[in-house]
């Protein structure tokens, strides 16, 4: 492929001129179509599937949100009905707010003890390898065993956490069977879960920082905070800005754990939106109900990463 | 150009969903092959099911059976999926009266017409029926009954819970029974929507009214039956925070001596057969009356079954047929529902516990489960979790039933 | 290195070496009881396994009574668990490679060639995932069915051949690849196709690594599409015949712990093998 002449003239003169992003402002018709084919060559692996499968199930999912849908009988047309029951319904608001209530502990926790987990497993730690290992077995344990084992360690008269409370005079709150506790028990759980997989992505991006970009900054006598806060978290920003979005995305859809753990109470206390879709499709038989919030749901998610999406260009950089 | 590429995939999602209810080409005659789909057989038992079905293929050389097994948990799931989208199994397994009832009223099973009703224990038959119409066939069964461990009634100078027995006797037997020092526990009941509806029967009163459009139990006899299952947590049974209420919990007390009486099912027979202590079982104590939870599995005939004579012949025959209470009998695969207990006196004698025969008795007095349809899931949870309230002391009894009144009336107005 | 950048706050030199000692330390103290307490589930499980009849109540022995293999016995002669086991392999394995092409290509076309609308079709991709699973369940195994492709393998893989979540991975990994990179090969006169298998795929090798993990493990630990989209026992996944493992009314807890020892043991020497590509990959790219 060659250079229009203009730029081939330009760099003549001046070799070491860069462009900022390669140039295909397609002059001709024929280079337009070209490009157009090739951006559709590139796309349409995944663009199919994705329409096919995800999107157009979707589709069909708000056109079951307007109609009333036990599963077993025919669907009958019913509007905005099921939106209204739901926008007029306190759990709705409820189940919400434990959603957003999970999400702002979650959220913290992994990344903080993610990022922690990858600076110290990024250094010459010995048997490191093992050590990132043995940090991701929990990602891939299932959460039927890891609600046991923690609905075991969390137990209020006889598990560890209690008795280790107990030992520093402290009593130890009921923890899963306790309605103000439900969430929490939850929390801890899932942050102990997902912080092999906020190290792994997050070292990944940690191995992608040269070294050097060290050396001028401890030439200057910076200490190890300042050239956390100046250098790696600036070059880290991508891969920050990734577990952001995934994290918000799955934290509003957050399912196994709560199922597993305490199926949503004691008392509905620890019920989330997604359980309730879950509930509202195949125990209560209303389908369209569960379709509806599901789209609320949506469109809260939609919202909160648009504004992720369009922040990012105030703090991540990329290299 | 994307946006019109997701809409017309989108539309064609919606009409599949609305061409689901076109019918294919009629199945030939000649060889029939029937799908069947159960849980039943899961957990060990998937050879027993083989036996049965190889039984009935040699009895009926043009019928072939195709069995799916799925796990228990999730059968509701798989079976609600296929009925949306019209693929469910001509014959499939129906978990209790409770899920018999939306099926049925939804249409979704074949009437089931010629049953020699003879042949089936009445009252587990007429739970799978409907104004007189026949839509499933019970398949298994099994009951709740209270186990005690006489070697700890013996220690205690208590003497074992008798036919006559009320909930009062149960109550000073189990604080005889209950010794701190030792980590005794003298009684243990679940609290849940399962034991409620039947503890209601026991004590003279129910759950719903008769049409079942609205809640019955927040009467004083039914706070009475509500204490009874609550008050048991800190007195003679662990409390939720010592563990009361997680899996197994309490048949492991049970197993290990520290557990005089267990409000359990038969299907934990096998779980204490090595257990060292002297144990037997009795019928349940009633206070007002006798009545016990009897949990069946049923098998129904889809509506839409292209080969409803042949999947009736095996539902039959996997129901009742003497090929099957004996792989039944002989694996101890719960109980077979058929009304001739002459064939099951090997059950009788199969070993711990003595008493068997109270496995039968307890079948005489049935306490009817409420069958609502639709709603049936949303009650249990709104009656399992006042209760639960209840025990753990974050509301008084008769506010967390007034409370759950309050929910279920709203529910069943719809 | 980078160690240094985080091992203790700079301090005069004669006192800096015994303070990164001390630090050094209590970073491997800290470390390891955390790692420990990673691996105890982990250690639960496989000591539940081979504790015959083993229930889940009461503090787990840590060294059983009368240990025992008979629950992985019983695991692989009850019922066709080895198949079940080909049949996860399998399917993760064509949904793996599937999403690696389809994310990548994606990827590039985001973070390389600027389209109008791109924005708009970003973020329709990124609204894939943003819809419960649950509530799609219904809509896809209808569609699937008329297609005629329920209790397939086809069935079980289509609506996991592409994933928003692969594609999002690598955009960012791509956006990293520096664009002097694109241009001295086009300068040479690479076309887009040159330059995405020669030049970006080989630079994002720890994403690819990663990716591969995640899209393994999503599919393997998949249960509710291949629970209704599969009924034949000989193509069920391991996590249905896990599930399996639950009667109505009991459950041996040994052969259930067996079953997920067995699931995760795949899983984890994939991540092992793959964190080698993601350090290896590292080293060879082609910064500075």
């Amino acid at each position: 492929m060659t250079l229009p002449s203009a730029q081939a003239t330009l760099l003549d003169r001046a070799p070491g001129f860069k462009h900022a992003k390669p140039v295909r402002d397609g002059r001709t018709r024929k280079n337009k179509l070209r490009y157009g084919l090739t951006v559709l060559a590139f796309l349409l692996p995944s663009a199919v599937p994705l329409a096919a499968f995800t999107l157009g199930p979707m589709i069909a999912a708000l056109w079951v949100s307007l109609n009333k849908w036990n599963l077993l009988a025919p669907m009958k047309f019913v509007g905005l009905d099921n939106y209204s029951k739901l926008l007029s319904d306190g759990s709705t608001g409820a189940v919400f707010l434990h959603t957003i209530y999970f999400i702002a502990g979650y959220l913290p926790l992994v990344y903080i003890g993610g990022l922690a987990l990858a600076l110290a497993l990024n250094t010459a730690l010995k048997g490191r390898s093992l050590l990132r290992g043995v940090y991701f077995l929990p990602v891939v344990t299932s959460w039927i065993v890891v609600a046991l084992v923690w609905r075991w360690l969390l137990s209020p008269s006889n598990g560890v956490v209690n008795t280790v409370l107990g030992f520093f005079g402290i009593v130890g709150p009921g923890w899963w069977t306790d309605p103000t506790w439900a969430m929490p028990s939850i929390i801890i759980a899932s942050a102990w879960k997902d912080l092999g997989f906020v190290m792994v992505i997050l070292l990944a991006g940690l191995q992608a920082i040269s070294p050097d970009m060290y050396d001028a900054a401890k030439v200057d006598g910076a200490g190890w905070w300042r050239r956390l806060f100046s250098i790696t978290l600036p070059l880290l920003s991508p891969s920050t800005f990734f577990v952001l979005v995934i994290s918000l995305i799955n934290g509003f859809q957050v399912f196994d754990q709560v199922y597993a753990m305490t199926g949503g109470g004691p008392n509905g206390s620890s019920q989330v939106v997604v359980l309730e879709v879950y509930d509202l499709t195949f125990r209560y038989g209303r389908a369209g109900e569960a379709s509806a919030l599901s789209w609320m749901l949506f469109i809260v998610i939609l919202a909160v990463t648009v504004i992720q999406v369009r922040g990012q260009r105030r703090w991540v950089t990329y290299g | 150009m994307y946006h019109k590429l997701a809409a017309g995939i989108g539309l064609a999602g919606v009409a599949a969903i609305l061409l689901a209810g076109c019918t294919a080409a009629p199945a030939p005659s000649g060889p029939v092959t029937i799908t069947y789909s159960n849980f039943i057989s899961n957990g060990g038992n998937e050879a027993n099911l083989a036996k049965i079905v190889a039984a009935f293929e040699k009895a009926n050389p043009t019928i072939t059976v195709k069995v799916t097994t799925l796990p228990y948990d999730a059968y509701g799931t798989a079976l609600q999926t296929d009925l949306a989208a019209g693929t469910e199994a001509d014959v499939f397994d129906i978990n209790g009266p409770s899920a018999y009832s939306p099926l049925e009223s939804n249409g979704s099973l074949a009437q089931l017409n010629g049953v020699d009703g003879s042949l089936y224990n009445k009252a587990l038959l007429d739970s799978y029926a409907t104004d007189g119409k026949q839509y499933g066939l019970p398949t298994s069964f099994s009951d709740v009954v209270l186990y005690y461990n006489k070697d700890l009634f013996d220690a205690a100078g208590v003497s074992y819970p008798t036919a006559q027995w009320t909930w009062a006797d149960e109550t000073k037997a189990a604080k005889k029974l209950t010794d701190a020092a030792t980590g005794v526990f003298g009684d243990h009941q679940p609290v849940t929507y399962y034991e409620y509806y039947k503890v209601l029967v026991q004590n003279g009163e129910s759950l719903l009214n008769a049409d079942q459009t609205k809640a019955a139990f927040n009467t004083p006899g039914g706070i009475e039956a509500a204490k009874w299952l609550v008050e048991k947590s800190g007195t003679t049974m662990p409390t939720i925070e010592q563990g009361q209420g997680t899996a197994d919990f309490d048949t492991n007390l049970f197993k290990n001596g520290k557990l005089a009486m267990l409000h359990s099912g038969i299907w934990v027979f096998g779980a204490f057969a090595d257990t060292p202590a002297n144990w037997d079982i009795a019928v349940e104590p009633g206070n007002k009356k006798v009545a016990n939870a009897v949990f069946s599995n049923a098998v129904g005939v889809s509506a839409k079954s292209k080969h409803s004579a042949e999947a009736q012949k095996w539902a039959e025959f996997l129901s009742s047929s003497d090929d099957a209470v004996n792989v039944r009998l002989d694996a101890s695969w719960e109980l077979p529902t058929i009304a001739d207990t002459a064939k099951l006196k090997t059950y009788l004698d199969k070993g711990k516990p003595a008493n068997r025969q109270a496995v039968f008795d307890a079948a005489k007095n049935i306490a009817a489960a409420p069958s609502i349809g639709d709603n049936q899931s949303k009650m249990q949870d709104i009656i399992t979790a006042a209760l639960i309230e209840a025990q753990a002391g974050r509301q008084t009894v008769e506010a967390a039933l007034a409370d759950a009144e309050t929910k279920v009336n709203a529910l069943l107005k719809g | 290195m980078a160690d240094a950048a985080i091992l203790g706050p700079h301090t005069p030199r004669s006192s800096s070496a015994s303070r990164r000692t001390i630090g050094f330390v209590t970073l491997h103290v800290v470390i390891i009881i955390g790692a420990m307490l990673m691996f105890f589930p982990f250690l639960w499980t496989i000591i539940t396994s081979i504790t015959p009849g083993a229930t889940l109540t009461s503090t787990p022995a840590l060294i059983p009574a009368n240990p025992s293999l008979q629950a992985y016995q019983r695991l692989f002669a009850e019922r066709p668990f080895g198949q079940v086991v080909l049949n996860s392999l399998f399917i993760a394995a064509i949904t793996t490679a599937a999403q690696l092409v389809t994310s990548s290509t994606a990827a590039y076309a985001f973070s390389r060639l600027p389209f109008r609308g791109q924005g708009v079709v970003f973020a329709f991709y990124l609204a894939t995932m943003m819809i419960p699973f649950q509530v799609l369940i219904v809509p896809l195994f209808v569609e699937l069915k008329s297609f005629g492709l329920l209790n397939t393998y086809l069935g079980a893989i289509l609506p996991t051949l592409a994933s928003a979540f692969g594609i999002f991975l690598l955009r960012q990994a791509i956006n990293q690849v520096p664009r002097e990179l694109d241009e001295a090969a086009t300068l040479d006169g690479a076309g887009h196709f040159r330059i995405f298998f020669q030049i970006i795929l080989p630079n994002i090798s720890p994403a690819l690594a990663t990716l591969t993990v995640f899209a393994f493990m999503g599919s393997w630990n998949s249960f509710l599409w291949p629970l209704v989209v599969l009924r034949d026992p000989q193509l069920q996944t391991l996590p249905i015949a896990l599930a399996g493992l639950q009667g109505q009314y009991i459950s041996d807890w040994d052969v259930i712990m067996a079953g997920s020892v067995v699931s995760i043991i795949p899983m984890l020497a994939l991540y092992i093998f793959a964190q080698k590509y993601v350090i290896q990959g590292v080293a060879s790219s082609g910064i500075k």
